[in-house]
C-alpha cells in the first residue's frame, strides 16, 4: 500500500501548493485588503436594481396589455406613474454616476 | 395580513385536532398492557406463525419488543391481506385493539419495516 | 486501498476546516489573500473527496470484502450494476454521497462567482462549515474504510433494492437535498457581508431551481417505484421518510416564487432569508430523519449513531440563521407595500403561505410521536386522515392559486379586467364541475374540487400561451424570450397532471378483493377479472407462484399474471400485474396470494383512474424546469452590467 500513501503525501503537498497560491503569487501587495463595495457604491447598486425593476414592470406593463390581461384604463392608470419612477431612478443613477467621475476626475485617475 | 393568515392556519389547525382527536398511540409489547381502544402495535415477530389471513381463523402470531430484551409476548392474530417479507424475525407494525389478552388487529393493516439497512425503499402495506 | 480513502478524506476535511477557519477571518478581517486561499481551500475539497468516492466504488466493484461496509452492503453474485449502488445504500457511502455532492456544487458555484469577492468572502466559510460536518462524520465517526481481515461473502443487498430504481432514485434526491445548500450559503454570505441586494437571488437562481427539480424527480421515482415494486397498490404512504423529502420541496417551491416578488417589487427580503434557511433546514432534517431511529418508520432504522450529532448540527445551523436574520432584520426591511390584495403579488403571498403552512403541518405530523412522547410519555401517531385533511385545506386552495396568479396583473388589478380575463377559465371549470357531477363524481367532493380547478387551471394556462403566442409573433419567440415565465406555465401544467392523477387514483379508486377458486372472477369498475390457474415459478434466488387472470371490459382484453416471489433467505414478496390502460391513462393493478395446494388464491384487484398522469406530469415537469433554467443571453449580460464593480454604466 505504500504506492497509495506515497499518492496520498503528494496529493497533500499538491493541495497545500493550491491553498498557498495567493501568498506564493504575491508576497508583498501593495494591498492586501478585501474590496468591498463603499456605501454610496452599494446604494448605486441598489439604485441600478430599482430601475432594472421600474424598466422591467414597464415592458411587463406593456405586454399584459397587449395580450388583454390589462385593461386599457388600468394601463393609463399605471403607466404614468410607472415611467414617472423609471426616470426618477434613471435621473438619480446619472447624479450619482456624476459625481463619481467628478471625484475621480478630480484625482487625476481615468474612470474605470 | 401575515398576522392574520398564520392565525387563521392555526385555527384550522386546531379546530382539526380538536375534532379528529390525539392520533394512535404507539405501542410495543410491553407497554401495551392496560390500553383500550385502537393503537398501534410495534414488534418483531418470533416463534412461528400459524393459520393463514386468508382465511376466517385468521393468521396467528407473537410479537415481542425491538432491541429490548424483555419478556412481554403479545399474541396478535391476523386477517386480510399479506405484507411483503413477512416471516419469523422481521420487524412489523400492526393497527388494532387488545381484546382479552389478544390483540386483534384491524383487517390489512399489517405493515413490515424494511430490514435494517438505509434503504429509500419501502416495504408493503395492504 | 482503504487508507488511500481515509487520507484523502482527512485531506478533505483539513481543507475544509481551513476554508471555513481562515475563510471566516478573512472575511472578518478583510484580508484578501486569506479570502483567495480559503476559496481555494474549499475548491480543492472536491478532488480530495472525488479520490475517497472512487476508491470506495472501486471496492465496491471489486467486491473487496476487508473494507466492512462492502461486505455490509454487496455479495460476489450481485450484479455490478447494484454493487456499486450500494455507495448510496448504507450510512458511510451517503455520507460521503452528500459530501461530493456538496463539495462539487460549493466549488462550482464558488468559482463561477469568484468576481464577487465581498460576497464569496462569507459564502466560502458557510459552505465550509456545513462540509465540516459531514467530513468531520466521516472521518472520526462513520467511516467507509473500516476494514477487516477477509470473511467469506458479504451479506448481500435485499432483494426489493435490486432493481433501477435504486440506481436513480437517491442520487437524484442527494443532488436535490445538497442543491439547497447553495442558495443558503450565498443567503447567509449575502447576510454576514452586510449586502441588502439581490445578488445572491441572481447567482443561485438556477442552481435552486436545479435542486428543486432534482428534488422533485427523486420523490416521483420514489412514488413510481412504491407502486410497482412493493405492489400494495399505493404511491405514496406519508411515511417519514417520504415526508422528510417532501418538506423541504414544498419550502424550496415557496422560495422559487417568492424571490420573483423581491426581483419585482423589491420586496419580502426578509421572508426570503427565512424560506432559504427553512428549505436548507428542512433537507438536514430529512436526511437525519433518514438516518437516525429517532421517528419510527416502516424504514427500520436501529438506533443509529450518528442521530445525536445530525440533532447537534441541524440545531446549530437553525441558531445560526435566526441569529444572522435576527441581527441584518434593520438592513433588510424595505418601505415597499403590497398595493393591493388583488395583485399577483399578493397571489405569489397567498401561495407561500399555504405552502408553509402544508409543509409545517407535515413536520408537526412527522414530530408528532417524539412530542408526545416527551409530554405525555407516550408516543402516538398521527395517520393518513391528519395528512389528507391538511392536502385538501392546503392544497386544493393552492391549485386554485395557480390558475389565478397568471390571470392577475402585477401591483393591482381591477375587478374589471380580472373579469375578463376571467370570464373564459372560469366558464371552463363551471362545465367541468357540472358535467362531472351529472356523471356521478360528486362522490368525492375533493376529487371533484381537484377536477374543476384542475380545468381552471388548465384554462388559464393555455390562454395564456395563445394570448401571449398572438402578442409576441409565434410560440418559440414567446417561449425563447420569456423563458422563466412560460416554463413556469408548463411546470404549473405538470402540478395539474399531478393532482388530476392523484385524485383520480384515490378519490375515484375501486377496489374489490375476493378468495377466488380457479375459474372464479371478480367485477371491478367495468372490468371482469377472470382467474384461470396459477403456476410455478423459479428465479436465479427466489421460486414462487403466479396467477393467470384474464380480464376483459371496456373493450378491451388482456392478461395479468400477479404473485408471490420466495426468497430463501429474506421472506416472500408481493409481485403485482399492472394493466396501463394507454385510452384512458388509469391501471388495473392486481396482487394475488396462493391459499392452498388446489390454486385457491386471495386476489385484489384496485382500478386506479388517471394515475398516469402522475408519471407524465414528471417529465412534463422536467421539460418546464429545464425551459425556465435555460440561460438567456440578454438577461445574462445586464445582470453581468449590473453587478460589475457594483457600478453602473452611465446610460443604459
Amino acid at each position: 500500500m505504500e504506492w497509495a500513501l506515497a499518492l496520498a503525501a503528494m496529493l497533500a503537498v499538491v493541495a497545500v501548493v493550491f491553498v498557498a497560491r495567493p501568498f506564493l503569487r504575491d508576497p508583498a501587495p501593495a494591498s492586501d485588503r478585501l474590496d468591498e463595495l463603499a456605501p454610496e457604491a452599494r446604494q448605486r447598486l441598489g439604485l441600478a436594481e430599482e430601475r432594472d425593476r421600474a424598466l422591467a414592470a414597464l415592458k411587463e406593463l406593456e405586454f399584459d396589455h397587449r395580450t388583454g390581461k390589462v385593461s386599457d384604463d388600468d394601463y393609463r392608470a399605471q403607466v404614468g406613474p410607472l415611467r414617472r419612477r423609471a426616470a426618477e431612478v434613471l435621473r438619480a443613477l446619472e447624479q450619482g454616476e456624476q459625481g463619481r467621475h467628478e471625484r475621480v476626475a478630480d484625482r487625476g485617475q481615468p474612470v474605470p | 395580513m401575515i398576522a392574520l393568515s398564520v392565525a387563521a392556519a392555526l385555527a384550522i389547525f386546531v379546530v382539526y385536532t380538536a375534532l379528529a382527536g390525539n392520533g394512535i398511540a404507539d405501542l410495543t409489547p410491553s407497554t401495551l398492557a392496560g390500553h383500550a381502544g385502537d393503537v398501534s402495535l410495534v414488534g418483531k415477530v418470533v416463534g412461528n406463525p400459524q393459520g393463514n389471513a386468508a382465511y376466517h381463523g385468521g393468521l396467528h402470531f407473537q410479537l415481542k419488543d425491538i432491541g429490548r430484551a424483555t419478556p412481554a409476548r403479545v399474541p396478535v392474530v391476523y386477517r386480510g391481506s399479506m405484507p411483503d417479507l413477512f416471516e419469523t424475525g422481521r420487524d412489523v407494525v400492526v393497527e388494532g385493539t387488545l381484546r382479552n389478552g389478544v390483540f386483534v388487529a384491524k383487517p390489512g393493516s399489517l405493515i413490515t419495516k424494511c430490514p435494517d439497512h438505509y434503504a429509500p425503499a419501502k416495504s408493503s402495506k395492504t | 486501498m482503504a487508507p488511500l480513502g481515509r487520507a484523502a478524506l482527512l485531506l478533505a476535511f483539513g481543507l475544509i476546516a481551513y476554508a471555513l477557519v481562515a475563510g471566516s477571518y478573512a472575511a472578518w478581517k478583510r484580508r484578501r489573500r486569506l479570502a483567495l486561499s480559503a476559496q481555494n481551500a474549499l475548491l480543492a475539497a472536491f478532488p480530495a473527496t472525488l479520490i475517497a468516492a472512487v476508491v470506495l466504488l472501486v471496492a465496491l466493484g471489486r467486491r473487496d470484502m476487508t473494507f466492512v461496509y462492502v461486505w455490509q452492503h454487496t455479495s460476489h453474485k450481485l450484479p455490478l450494476g447494484y454493487a456499486l449502488s450500494a455507495f448510496w445504500g448504507g450510512q458511510e457511502g451517503s455520507l460521503l454521497l452528500w459530501l461530493l455532492v456538496l463539495t462539487g456544487y460549493a466549488g462550482l458555484a464558488v468559482w463561477l462567482n469568484r468576481r464577487s469577492r465581498e460576497l464569496m468572502a462569507w459564502t466560502v466559510p458557510v459552505f465550509g462549515l456545513v462540509a465540516a460536518f459531514f467530513a468531520f462524520m466521516l472521518c472520526f465517526v462513520s467511516s467507509p474504510f473500516n476494514v477487516q481481515p477477509a470473511p467469506g461473502d458479504g451479506r448481500g443487498m435485499v432483494p426489493s433494492l435490486q432493481n433501477p430504481y435504486m440506481l436513480a432514485h437517491p442520487p437524484l434526491l442527494y443532488l436535490g437535498y445538497v442543491g439547497l445548500t447553495v442558495p443558503f450559503a450565498f443567503g447567509m454570505g449575502a447576510l454576514l457581508s452586510g449586502r441588502t441586494d439581490e445578488r445572491w437571488i441572481v447567482a443561485t437562481r438556477r442552481w435552486t431551481l436545479a435542486a428543486w427539480m432534482f428534488l422533485g424527480v427523486g420523490q416521483l421515482i420514489g412514488a413510481h417505484w412504491a407502486y410497482v415494486e412493493i405492489g400494495w397498490g399505493g404511491y405514496y404512504a406519508w411515511d417519514p421518510v417520504e415526508n422528510a423529502a417532501l418538506m423541504p420541496w414544498l419550502a424550496a417551491t415557496a422560495f422559487l416564487h417568492s424571490v420573483m416578488i423581491q426581483e419585482k417589487r423589491g420586496m419580502l427580503k426578509v421572508w426570503n432569508m427565512i424560506l432559504v434557511a427553512l428549505a436548507f433546514n428542512l433537507s438536514l432534517f430529512g436526511t437525519f430523519l433518514t438516518r437516525s431511529g429517532v421517528i419510527d418508520s416502516i424504514h427500520s432504522f436501529a438506533q443509529s449513531s450518528i442521530g445525536g450529532w445530525f440533532l447537534g448540527f441541524l440545531t446549530l445551523m437553525v441558531v445560526l440563521s435566526v441569529a444572522l436574520i435576527r441581527w441584518r432584520l434593520p438592513l433588510l426591511r424595505t418601505k415597499t407595500r403590497l398595493e393591493s390584495l388583488v395583485s399577483r403579488e399578493a397571489t405569489f403571498l397567498y401561495n407561500n403561505l399555504l405552502l408553509v403552512a402544508l409543509a409545517l403541518t407535515i413536520l408537526w405530523g412527522v414530530l408528532y410521536p417524539i412530542l408526545s412522547q416527551a409530554v405525555r410519555g407516550e408516543a402516538r401517531s398521527v395517520s393518513k386522515p391528519y395528512y389528507d385533511f391538511f392536502l385538501h385545506t392546503f392544497g386544493l386552495p393552492l391549485l386554485l392559486l395557480m390558475g389565478l396568479g397568471p390571470l392577475v396583473a402585477w401591483r393591482r388589478a381591477s375587478l374589471r379586467s380580472l373579469g375578463k380575463t376571467f370570464i373564459v377559465p372560469f366558464a371552463a371549470a363551471i362545465v367541468t364541475g357540472v358535467a362531472l357531477l351529472a356523471l356521478g363524481f360528486g362522490s368525492s367532493w375533493p376529487g371533484l374540487l381537484a377536477y374543476t380547478f384542475g380545468a381552471f387551471v388548465v384554462a388559464s394556462i393555455v390562454l395564456e400561451f395563445v394570448r401571449g403566442r398572438a402578442a409576441a409573433g409565434g410560440m418559440l419567440r414567446l417561449i425563447g424570450r420569456n423563458r422563466r415565465r412560460y416554463g413556469g406555465y408548463i411546470v404549473h401544467a405538470a402540478v395539474v397532471l399531478l393532482a388530476i392523477g392523484i385524485a383520480g387514483s384515490s378519490a375515484y379508486q375501486t377496489q374489490r378483493e375476493r378468495t377466488l377458486k380457479p375459474g372464479g372472477s371478480i367485477e371491478a369498475a367495468g372490468y371482469t377479472v377472470r382467474y384461470l390457474t396459477s403456476t410455478g415459478v423459479r428465479g436465479p434466488n427466489y421460486t414462487g407462484f403466479r396467477a393467470l387472470l384474464a380480464v376483459s371490459g371496456h373493450g378491451e382484453r388482456f392478461r395479468l399474471n400477479p404473485g408471490i416471489n420466495n426468497y430463501p433467505i429474506e421472506g416472500q414478496s408481493n409481485v403485482a400485474s399492472i394493466y396501463h390502460d394507454p385510452r384512458s391513462l388509469g391501471d388495473v393493478f392486481t396482487t394475488a396470494h396462493l391459499l392452498n395446494k388446489r390454486g385457491t388464491i386471495d386476489l385484489k384487484v384496485l382500478v386506479k383512474p388517471l394515475i398516469n398522469l402522475i408519471w407524465v406530469a414528471g417529465f412534463v415537469f422536467v421539460a418546464g424546469s429545464l425551459i425556465a433554467m435555460w440561460p438567456d443571453a440578454v438577461e445574462q449580460r445586464r445582470l453581468a452590467a449590473r453587478y460589475a464593480a457594483g457600478a453602473a454604466p452611465a446610460g443604459i
